[in-house]
């Protein structure tokens, strides 16, 4: 039985209702908030799933301005993978919060907005046209400030500046692109290959990949590419769950969505493969990647560090679109879902280590493999899982990327291909000395000088084996995923 | 041909026992840890020869995605390889027993051991590129905690070292496949290659920089200039044994996967006549002569041996990239007798630092007198590994010699075997002269204060036995060679 249309503004709103809640209701205890709170979290996300899995065959219009101006939602492929996505690891990142923010103040403020994102997120995903999305998009923008800032530093303070002002620059841009294909669309919805009239169009196709270079690098500053990635290190000063749950997945996934949706549902690959802007777009995202990279080995903050990753590896997804062909976009959800729950992996690991023993520096935590067995072991599935090693998630995401840029016999391509596997040697750099650091530590090392490192307890390491587990299980059968992904991906044209 | 899964208990059991003994803190006695130890060995080597015996059986485990199956074939390299493999494994392994006493963490080094055995079989089983990347990789990582076990400063840099030249070699080879999987019918080796001209259609000179990079690739493994650095450091800092088992086996698995690449994926033909062709032949004859250079100028005995390592394995590469069955039948009989002398080379060395702790090669004046069994082995074997008949690194450099004059490859014919013929000498003049300070130290040197100081038998034996099997080669190659000849008559 198809749900009815209605119900996907309900698991939008559900989050914005729980969200506001938390600060109005006379909670007695701690205790009472948590189960509030992941209750929600878990109804909502089960009611995606039912939702995802019988879509409305209609759309639901939310608001209408003028004519063919709404905020509406439809559900598709797209909308499918990144609703899923979110709604899956939305209860656990919930779940490793209540333990990592025990300690800090105000935190119902943070659950707040912590929660509402949910909704914004899925407002993306289910988006049935450009101005929905777009809606959506700055009200993102807006919601996370507030978890970026937080802690109230002044360091947070200006990050979560930078943040602001960046991604408003950005969405701006964006709405520029937004602009032209509502003008020169057939629609403003989302039509799989693109809504370009090419009767609307004439002469000026120069001027339209102009405007989907500017979209791009708009929605780019979301998904960090050079040059307008530096808020994503900064806005690491957010709490754990936020540098996890946001800048890992959410907010900078939304970005490639956003562009995944601008060149594959608006402007249209067949319009854009072979053009200047397609080879302007593959060079950015390809210095990206290695560059991305590069500062990760540089880095000694942990969780900059693996911003930087962050930043690299949102570029392999980039990569995968801008091959601009269906085959691509293979690879570019591939690497959407896998790099997820990799990265939420390794930053959960990275946030147990500071939450439990305040250092947050790679050269501090020598020896810590034997004193927290489980949290290091999933570190090292999870780096392994990053470089790309056979048998877990990343390898099959890098394939798929590859035989999409082989395919596509473009030599900037190849020279991606290049990009990708110098950039898995460096993830290797970088993720690696940390592992060996804390399993293979000096020879004179003395254990006695960090007695007090220990495991954390199960609400940090649920959600750790639960992805772990999931990266082991896409590197070893990732074959519905991956048929799934082309019968998306079958829409745009042949594979 | 039959799919059975029989081909898979010789790569599970070290590969189970291994993790059981790392997983499990029960084990605590060392007599019931090298029980299980010499268990798992034994029941391991057993299972292989039983495996290998059969007539090439196949098992495909399971899919990665739809089209890159994880799939195990015996064949004639595999079967050869593996062998050499165990025996190394074996010998080196009981070495250990007595030689790992005096240091730390026993449990972790057996475990790790045993993992990397069982890795080292499924890479010789592996029937197709992808099988063989996954446990390349895997061999990389696992081999490791064997490289970085004393845990020293020096020893943890040699790791990573060890870790990012192999990795930058991997994604290398993985540049291959990539495009490989575009040009080629299938990704399962095939004696004389995969390629589909169709599906080419004049890339040919972009398909031979991808060769060239896969060979490039697997040479970090062989210490194939220019990305040899690692071997030198990384080789010498390890426990004796493992060393042993790094230089004679684990570089082995580039050779392996150059031969697959060549002969398996691309075919011969493909590259002869090409300028991949000749840019290999020159980086092997360059690394031979500079191996052996440095080699003669290192001190600390280890490191000489691991040098050593670098020459003599580009002498296999060389007979590889020659392309002609003779000189293939060189290098293959190469990949044999290396394996077993440098592994007993560096028994023999880690035996004097147990015994003596002394390191260096001017330290050691007299060792002879003090262990002469040791020191007998030491000097046949490098015999042999400089070539001198009836030994079986005379035979196999025989063989590459006279496969290289045959070639007909302007300049290369001829300049290869004064390349190899120049290195002997150096190989000469880096090994021996340990023996002839060993039994003459001169008149000057104190006799009073020599006592006996023979390894245990545990040590002795394997070292006698690699010895024997070094000589044995090339006293009686008929079997070897008319197997061999057989293997390469598919592939050339």
């Amino acid at each position: 039985m198809d749900m009815k249309p209605v119900m996907m503004s309900i698991v939008v709103l559900i989050p914005f209702l729980t969200g506001i809640l938390i600060p109005l209701l006379p909670f007695k205890k701690r205790g009472q908030m948590m189960v509030f709170l992941e209750t929600m979290m878990v109804i909502n996300s089960l009611l995606v799933f039912a939702i995802l899995t019988n879509p409305p065959a209609e759309q639901f219009a939310l608001v209408r301005f003028t004519g063919d101006l709404t905020l509406s939602f439809k559900i598709d492929g797209m909308s499918k993978v990144f609703g899923g996505l979110v709604a899956a690891l939305w209860p656990f990142a919930t779940l490793y919060s209540f333990e990592y923010m025990k300690h800090e103040e105000r935190e119902k403020t943070f659950f707040l907005f912590y929660t509402v994102t949910y909704g914004v997120t899925l407002g993306i995903a289910f988006a049935e046209d450009m101005v929905t999305m777009y809606f959506f998009y700055e009200l993102l923008t807006l919601v996370t400030v507030p978890l970026v800032m937080h802690t109230m530093t002044r360091e947070a303070v200006l990050a979560s500046r930078k943040y602001l002002y960046y991604s408003l620059g950005g969405a701006a841009f964006g709405f520029i692109g937004m602009v032209f294909i509502i003008v020169y669309g057939v629609s403003p919805d989302f039509v799989p290959g693109g809504s370009l009239d090419p009767a609307l169009i004439g002469d000026r196709i120069n001027v339209l990949l102009l405007v989907y270079v500017l979209a791009f690098f708009g929605f780019g500053v979301k998904a960090a590419v050079c040059p307008f990635n530096s808020w994503l290190p900064d806005a690491g000063v957010a709490p754990t769950p936020v540098t996890a749950l946001l800048h890992a997945v959410a907010v900078v996934k939304a970005g490639a969505f956003a562009i995944i949706r601008l060149t594959y549902y608006c402007f249209g690959i067949d319009f854009l493969r072979g053009t200047w802007a397609q080879y302007v777009v593959m060079t950015a995202v390809i210095f990206t990647i290695v560059y991305g990279c590069s500062r990760a080995v540089k880095e000694t903050h942990i969780k900059r560090r693996l911003a930087f990753s962050t930043i690299s590896n949102l570029s392999y997804i980039l990569f995968g679109v801008t091959i601009m062909t269906p085959l691509g976009l293979v690879g570019a959800l591939c690497h959407l879902v896998f790099h997820a729950v990799m990265k939420i992996c390794s930053f959960f690991c990275a946030g147990a280590v500071m939450y439990k023993t305040g250092r947050s520096y790679v050269h501090q935590l020598d020896g810590f493999g034997r004193r927290m067995p489980w949290v290091f072991g999933i570190f090292t599935v999870s780096s392994l899982g990053l470089m790309g090693v056979p048998g877990l998630a990343g390898f099959i995401s890098k394939w798929n990327l590859a035989q999409a840029a082989v395919a596509s016999d473009n030599p900037l391509a190849f020279a991606g291909v290049g990009a990708l596997l110098i950039s898995a040697l460096l993830t290797a750099i970088y993720m690696l000395t940390i592992v060996i650091r804390a399993f293979f530590p000096a020879k004179d090392f003395d254990y006695d000088s960090i007695k007090d490192v220990e495991d954390p307890n199960w609400y940090m390491l649920l959600p750790l084996c639960v992805f772990a587990v999931f990266i082991v299980i896409f590197g070893l059968c990732s074959t519905p995923l991956v048929d799934f992904f082309r019968t998306i991906a079958k829409e745009m044209g042949s594979l | 041909m039959k799919e059975t899964f029989s081909i898979m208990i010789p790569i599970l059991i070290p590969i189970l026992t291994g993790l059981f003994l790392l997983a499990n803190p029960a084990v605590k006695k060392r007599s019931v840890l090298l029980g299980i130890v010499s268990a798992g060995l034994i029941v391991t080597a057993m299972s292989v020869f039983a495996v290998i015996l059969g007539d090439g059986d196949s098992f495909t485990l399971f899919y990665l995605t739809k089209t890159l199956p994880v799939y195990f074939k015996i064949d004639g390299i595999g079967r050869l390889f593996v062998t050499v493999v165990t025996v190394v494994w074996l010998a080196a392994g009981f070495f250990s027993f007595v030689y790992m006493k005096h240091e730390e963490n026993e449990k972790r080094y057996f475990g790790f051991y045993l993992i990397t055995y069982g890795v080292l079989i499924a890479l010789d089983f592996s029937g197709n590129i992808i099988t063989f990347y996954m446990f390349y990789e895997l061999m990389t990582l696992l081999s490791m905690p064997l490289v970085l076990h004393t845990r020293s400063r020096e020893a943890v840099m040699a790791g990573l070292k060890y870790l990012f030249y192999s990795f930058c070699g991997a994604y290398m080879v993985l540049f291959g496949i990539y495009f490989l999987n575009r040009f080629a019918n299938t990704l399962s080796f095939t004696a004389g290659g995969v390629l589909n001209q169709e599906l080419i259609g004049g890339r040919e000179p972009f398909l031979l920089f991808v060769v060239f990079l896969m060979i490039l690739g697997f040479g970090v493994k062989a210490g194939m200039f220019p990305l040899h650095g690692w071997l030198p450091t990384a080789h010498p800092v390890a426990p004796a044994p493992a060393s042993a088992a790094l230089s004679g086996i684990i570089v082995k698995g580039g050779v392996l996967g150059i031969i697959r690449t060549v002969f398996y994926l691309f075919g011969a033909d493909f590259i002869r006549d090409t300028w991949v062709q000749t840019l290999w032949l020159s980086l092997t004859l360059f690394t031979v002569f500079m191996g052996s250079m440095l080699a003669f100028r290192e001190k600390v005995l280890k490191k000489r041996l691991a040098y050593s390592t670098v020459s003599q394995v580009s002498y296999i590469l060389f007979g590889l990239a020659v392309l002609n069955p003779a000189a293939m039948e060189g290098a293959l009989l190469h990949v044999i007798a290396h394996a077993f002398v440098k592994c007993t080379l560096f028994l023999c060395a880690g035996a004097i630092i147990f015994q003596t702790g002394k390191t260096r090669v001017d330290e050691l004046r007299g060792v002879g007198k003090q262990m002469p069994i040791l020191l007998w082995c030491y000097t046949i074997v490098s015999l042999a590994l400089i070539g001198i008949p009836p030994t079986g690194g005379f035979l196999s450099k025989w063989y590459l010699a006279a496969g290289a004059l045959d070639s007909g490859i302007p300049f290369f014919g001829w300049f290869g075997p004064v390349v190899l013929l120049v290195s002997a000498l150096l190989t000469a003049g880096y090994l021996l002269p340990i023996t002839v300070n060993g039994f003459l130290p001169g008149s000057d040197f104190d006799y009073e204060h020599l006592e006996k100081r023979e390894p245990s038998m545990c040590m002795i034996l394997p070292v006698l036995i690699l010895t024997v099997l070094a000589v044995a080669v090339g006293t009686f190659p008929a079997p070897v060679l008319s197997f061999l000849t057989d293997v390469i008559g598919k592939l050339v």
